[in-house]
């Protein structure tokens, strides 16, 4: 394929500009490589396509219980459609407002959604995925508080843990097992990795009695829809994983990591933040805004190193909002939750033990009477991803508004002895 | 201006209606103050905002250091296949050997472009592949008990690079940039010890220009065992030319987005990569892809592995964008960057008698120029007043080190012709400048007015509050 529009005569024409007789006396600055290339021919469109999709079609897409972080809700028709515009597809970070009013608009929306569903005061443009976004939530909680203790109450999706472990050794913080005048930041999730809905309020007066900073990581944002916010239990910072709105799941990436926190700390969020203001005429418009908090401007003494962040996802995640509203994202919610608990009824009449003690969302935890590698392996003959094998004979399983009362039968009839 | 939630319609439905939940009431939610807004609406505002953005499909997109080329389309419709699409990342590999097989094939792929010996998909972004690459030596020189604890960093470098050092606790020591637009090396020998961990340098640098002393810069480094790290934002230029690995660096990142031509989307997604030589592979971040006896596994049983980054495995739908379209090119990739670097010296020409050239240099993949010979803020009135010739602005006031700076990055999707119209209007504007100022310091015309950033910033507006709160 070629997305080079020179001609020979173009190409020698501004070799004569530049004053070089050929392409090779042009880069002849560059050290060459040492050793061959060894690369294939290259491929037509058609070649492509064909080649591509026949490692795709290595892939099984199934009817999935699956969550533990990815969650398989539907995704109206139409999101595709306008994200898919080049104006948006194309553009880059709105470094020239005046240019990027599109964007910037969509972001500053972002923002609002995220704020009016998580009950908090400030969220910023979107960062990479929910693990991100709670290790930059554990930065910025030990920058405001000046300490380096980082507690972890359980529950917490592992991934999650292990990105956070990571940032912690990479960044000289340490996850701790007490909260005392060490600790930067109390950690909790809800609902939690094993679809727990957890009331935080205790472990929100602990860490601020200790002085410390209360972050809530939700798993399935969904859930906000029907659980009461972290904002009115008085969280001062909420970050997860926004992929449940309008995001594919694709093999886990790209997602949609979002963080809002409360007003005290909008100078010490990390990324990108749209604000709104006017022009000379006094007409509104859009900027990106507290850039003194950000790399290109502050360099070591930034808040982050995050630059690129995710913003088309950010405009599905709107889009898709924006679509369902109010009793949209309600009934998803409630229909996950519905599936779930019909689920777990019906494992439960089939020997299986629940572990679950808290309410939950649309994720439960069970003990298998069987093997769980059978009973993962005997589903996916029937196309159905079971849920995830945690050991130990443990399964965590999770349903969406896509998993029908049909799909809930034939899991049951799988598994049932 | 009307936002989203200035609408009051009927919703369109997508699922079924379904019955409350049962929640003891400490938990549930009261009220939902979301939108209310038809399809129709919504496709109508959201195109609507949409042609209020300049895009590369719609309006030639120069920016400096960012690589604007072309994204083929194709590539959108390979990552949407339902087999890359619709995959669940908990799929046991048994089920997911496509998506295993693109990660696998991708690293292999970089491997041969580069000359590392492993490379991680990991890194979500290009700051974030710093981060990890900073992260690692960090503890490889912890495990050896040598206590470095300085980064050395050009002044011309992106912000990314001190700011990733900063959070790693790292003292970051910056280096002047010599007349030629190299990184002083008599300065980089003052700096450099045995408390160096780490010599980060992009090459080409953002000056557009290739490091001319990288084996002196290099043997130095290796004297004082610090490790070499390439910042590899803009190898756009050096595609099939050169292999960074054999100019002795140790680690490189790669921005799958800018590089391999996956949209940036309004500034994101990226795709960040991390490559290293084999004495470091052992740090990557887990699972590893792993191929046995025809296989594709995970692979998590490193112990010396600095831990996880990423939810699951990186930005896999950009990972898939970015093998299509090197596939696309195979063994001809090198004409890429030929291309691209040759369109960046021939707008370089056709604009050397207009503005001031920091270095007079051929130049690599993109140049930077200055307007400060017209005076303070004509950099900022000359990217206002591009916008009302159709034209995106080039990226402005940077590097820092060049006092009204220019940077401009054609990349090699453009053609002669818009390269032509692009200097004819800057060659416009500063005749402007010159007899109408005003004109120029008053654009843009065709958007919407300049923006009073001062006041976004001292009256913080950063959401829509519902009027019932």
């Amino acid at each position: 394929m070629n997305f080079i529009p020179h001609t020979k005569e173009h190409i020698s024409k501004m070799l004569s500009v530049v004053g070089c007789s050929t392409l090779d006396e042009l880069v002849s600055e560059f050290k060459p490589r040492l050793s061959e290339l060894n690369l294939d021919e290259p491929l037509s469109e058609m070649d492509l396509v064909s080649y591509m999709t026949s490692i795709s079609e290595k892939n099984s897409p199934m009817k999935y219980f699956a969550g533990g972080g990815s969650y398989d809700h539907y995704i109206p028709a139409v999101i595709n459609h306008l994200v898919s515009r080049g104006e948006f597809l194309t553009s880059y970070t709105p470094y020239q407002p005046e240019a990027s009013q599109g964007v910037l608009q969509v972001l500053y929306e972002f923002q609002s959604f995220i704020c009016l569903l998580t009950g908090m005061d400030v969220s910023n443009a979107s960062l990479y995925d929910g693990a991100s976004a709670l290790a930059e939530a554990a930065l910025l909680s030990s920058a405001h508080t000046k300490r380096k203790g980082i507690f972890v109450d359980d529950g917490l999706n592992p991934n999650y843990l292990k990105v956070l472990q990571t940032y912690c050794d990479g960044t000289e913080l340490s996850i701790t097992n007490s909260i005392d005048e060490n600790t930067a930041c109390v950690i909790s999730q809800t609902p939690d990795f094993f679809g727990n809905i957890k009331n935080p309020q205790g472990l929100i007066e602990k860490a601020h009695q200790n002085k410390a900073l209360f972050i809530n990581c939700i798993s399935d944002a969904t859930s906000l829809a029907i659980i009461k916010t972290p904002g009115e239990f008085g969280a001062d910072i909420v970050v997860g994983e926004g992929q449940s709105f309008g995001i594919p799941k694709s093999f886990g990436g790209p997602y949609l990591g979002y963080i809002a926190v409360k007003e005290f700390l909008t100078k010490k969020l990390p990324g990108r933040i749209v604000g709104m203001t006017t022009d000379e005429k006094g007409n509104e418009g859009f900027v990106l805004t507290l850039q003194a908090r950000e790399q290109f401007i502050r360099r070591e003494r930034a808040t982050s190193n995050i630059t690129t962040n995710q913003t088309l996802l950010a405009l599905t995640a709107t889009i898709y909002l924006a679509l369902l509203g109010k009793s949209g994202l309600q009934n998803v919610a409630r229909a996950s939750y519905h599936r779930a608990h019909i689920l777990q009824e019906k494992l439960k009449k089939n020997s299986f033990e629940l572990i679950n003690t808290n309410p939950f969302y649309n994720e439960f935890l069970v003990k298998s009477p069987k093997p769980t590698e059978k009973i993962i392996a005997d589903l996916m003959e029937c196309n159905i991803l079971g849920g995830i094998d945690l050991g130990d004979n443990k399964l965590l399983i999770s349903c969406t508004e896509k998993n029908s009362l049909q799909d809930i039968d034939s899991y049951i009839s799988m598994v049932s002895t | 201006m009307k936002l989203i939630f200035n609408y009051n319609q009927a919703n369109t439905k997508y699922t079924a209606q379904e019955k409350d939940v049962d929640l003891p009431d400490e938990l549930k939610r009261e009220s939902l103050p979301l939108c209310n807004v038809n399809e129709v609406q919504i496709i109508r505002h959201y195109t609507e905002l949409s042609r209020k953005n300049y895009g590369i499909d719609t309006n030639f997109y120069p920016l400096g250091s960012c690589t604007m080329k072309y994204n083929p389309r194709v590539n959108e419709d390979i990552a949407k296949l339902p087999g890359f699409a619709n995959i669940h990342p908990h799929t046991p590999a048994s089920h997911a050997q496509g998506a295993l097989e693109v990660i696998w094939e991708l690293e292999e792929i970089l491997k041969e472009i580069t000359g590392m010996d492993a490379f991680s998909l990991q890194p979500a972004a290009g700051s974030q592949s710093e981060l990890l690459g900073v992260m690692i030596a960090k503890k490889y020189f912890a495990e050896k008990n040598e206590p470095r604890t300085k980064i050395i960093i050009p002044d011309s470098a992106h912000g990314t690079n001190p700011a990733t050092a900063a959070m790693c606790k790292f003292q970051t020591v910056t280096i002047p940039t010599d007349k030629r637009g190299n990184m002083d090396i008599d300065e980089f020998k003052k700096a450099i010890g045995k408390d160096v961990a780490v010599v980060m340098i992009t090459n080409p640098n953002t000056l557009g220009l290739y490091e001319e002393n990288l084996s002196e810069i290099k043997n130095i480094a290796k004297e004082n065992g610090a490790l070499m790290y390439c910042d590899g934002a803009n190898m756009n230029a050096l595609l099939g030319i050169s292999k960074p690995a054999d100019q002795g660096f140790d680690m490189m990142h790669l921005n799958l987005h800018k590089t391999f031509s996956t949209p940036h989307g309004g500034g994101g997604p990226g795709g960040g990569s991390l490559g290293v030589k084999s004495f470091l592979e052992d740090y990557l971040p887990v699972p590893r892809i792993k191929k046995e006896n025809g296989k594709f596994i995970f692979d998590s049983k490193n112990e010396k592995t600095i831990g996880k980054l990423h939810s699951f495995y990186g930005n896999f739908g950009i990972i898939v964008r970015a093998l299509a379209y090197i596939k696309s090119w195979g063994i001809n990739i090198e004409k890429i960057s030929k291309i691209a670097v040759l369109n960046a010296n021939y707008l370089l020409c056709l604009l050397k008698e207009d503005f001031d050239v920091p270095y007079d240099r051929r130049c690599a993949h993109e140049f930077v120029i200055s307007a400060k010979k017209f005076g303070e803020k004509s950099t900022i009135n000359i990217a206002k007043r591009i916008i009302d010739y159709g034209f995106h602005a080039p990226t402005i006031y940077f590097p820092l080190i060049v006092k009204e700076a220019l940077m401009i990055e054609p990349t090699e999707t453009e053609s002669k012709e818009t390269l032509d119209e692009y200097a004819k209007v800057l060659k416009t504007i500063i005749k402007e400048l010159k007899e109408e100022p005003e004109l120029v310091k008053n654009a843009p015309y065709t958007t919407p007015g300049r923006l009073d950033e001062v006041k976004a910033a001292r009256q913080l507006n950063l959401r829509w509050i519902p009027k019932e709160s």
